[in-house]
């Protein structure tokens, strides 16, 4: 009994230490040998809404439409996806710190997925580089720039010529880390947006119809 | 209101336009179940549509609006075919108890006897279609009002299942030949879908092969 303590510090700095990057995957760069970058999401600076092709598998349900993302405040979006046929699947607004469903269909009105759903949506709107200083890496195969905030938990690629984000992986514990690929064209904003959740067996792809 | 005459004199051109615009006559319920009977004598002669369709949703909250077109064919008894071409191409067929939906490379196979929610959307959208939802007493309370030029069904759903989703159906029909010429779909967020039929081509003969799912 007396390890008991130990063992939940242990777990604790085990959950807390473990990132869902490999980093023997990364070469880290020597502190003081780079600058951090500026960056943020596509869907902060001048951004005000987009309307997206939408496909959506969770758990082996596969859902299609179309998603509107409209930019309400600074602080607050609204993520609202519908089927072809016109029927409301969701319409979440999403704030930095907490989220409303205006209204969720039934079978997704699970409070354990939405929590989850709600932090992987927060990072693909809300990232940027204000959330501290981070850690360089560079990616063993790709040779991509890759920084670590260790103290947000999230892991950013930055593309070397266009100097915008290619990924983001952020994750509350381990378990639940959210993976985001952004692919541009000649375009600035991202022409598909593909978010992955393990934990909640998620797959959603974002194809840009028109902003 | 700053200028009260300039406020009288607006009101003197608006007044006389507006019976034109919301002219409506309440039917007696036997009027209300002549054309019922109508619209179900209709439908049962109608064996095959194809129209065009510009569907327009209305997003409440964040006051947006999305919208699509295609082509729509029906055959009876059950058979859907939605051919979006915009704003991306997208088909889906409702053949009888399946839905097949082709979007972009994706294909996906849908059983409706194991997804109660397009079940019911399935039943809507064919019942819509063909005017039989305004018989379906079991499901739905129907009341009819006679409309400038067109009769307008609504439908207040009676079952737990499509409440949950949809508050209100409404049906125009034309009067002339009495086949719906819009519809619209409210769902108990706000939001609202209104799918407008044009160039309807009424008893064409094509085969099957439409609603062919792979």
């Amino acid at each position: 009994m007396r390890s008991l303590p130990y063992l939940s510090i242990f777990t604790i700095f085990l959950l807390t230490s473990c990132t869902p990057v490999k980093k023997s995957q990364l070469s880290a760069c020597p502190k003081g040998s780079y600058t951090a970058p500026l960056w943020s999401s596509p869907f902060l600076k001048g951004y005000e809404k987009a309307l997206f092709h939408t496909t959506m598998d969770v758990k082996g349900n596969y859902l299609s439409g179309i998603t509107i993302i409209k930019k309400t405040s600074d602080s607050s979006f609204h993520f609202t996806f519908a089927n072809e046929i016109g029927i409301t699947y969701f319409d979440l607004e999403i704030m930095k710190d907490n989220y409303h469903s205006v209204y969720i269909f039934e079978p997704m009105n699970k409070p354990a997925f939405l929590k989850i759903f709600f932090h992987d949506l927060k990072l693909l709107l809300f990232s940027d580089s204000g959330c501290g200083i981070p850690d360089k890496y560079i990616q063993k195969m790709s040779e991509k720039e890759v920084f670590s905030y260790p103290g947000v938990n999230l892991f950013v690629w930055i593309d070397r010529e266009s100097g915008k984000v290619s990924e983001l992986v952020g994750w509350t514990n381990m378990f639940d880390a959210a993976h985001i690929e952004f692919e541009r064209n000649q375009e600035a904003f991202p022409s598909l947006i593909k978010l992955s959740n393990s934990k909640i067996k998620l797959n959603l792809e974002l194809s840009l119809l028109g902003r | 209101m700053n200028n009260p005459r300039a406020f009288l004199i607006g009101l003197a051109f608006v007044l006389p336009v507006l019976p034109a615009v919301t002219q409506t006559r309440p039917m007696s319920p036997a009027d209300a179940l002549q054309v019922s009977k109508r619209i179900s004598e209709v439908s049962k002669s109608t064996l095959s549509i194809e129209a065009k369709f510009i569907q327009t949703k209305e997003l409440s909250v964040i006051k947006e609006k999305i919208i699509s077109r295609g082509i729509f064919f029906f055959k009876k008894e059950k058979l859907l075919r939605w051919e979006y071409t915009a704003p991306f191409p997208y088909l889906v067929i409702f053949n009888n108890d399946r839905i097949y939906v082709k979007d972009e490379d994706r294909e996906n196979h849908i059983n409706i006897q194991s997804n109660k929610v397009f079940r019911e959307i399935n039943n809507i959208l064919i019942g819509a279609v063909k005017g039989t939802l305004l018989s379906d007493s079991k499901n739905f309370q129907c009341s009819i009002t006679d409309l400038h030029d067109l009769y307008e069904s609504v439908l207040v759903p009676k079952n737990t299942r499509i409440k949950e989703t949809l508050s209100e159906i409404i049906l125009y029909f034309n009067k002339s030949d009495y086949t719906v010429e819009k519809l619209v779909l409210r769902e108990v967020s706000g939001d609202y879908t209104i799918i407008e039929f044009s160039d309807k081509k009424i008893n064409q003969n094509f085969g099957d092969e439409k609603f062919a799912i792979p």
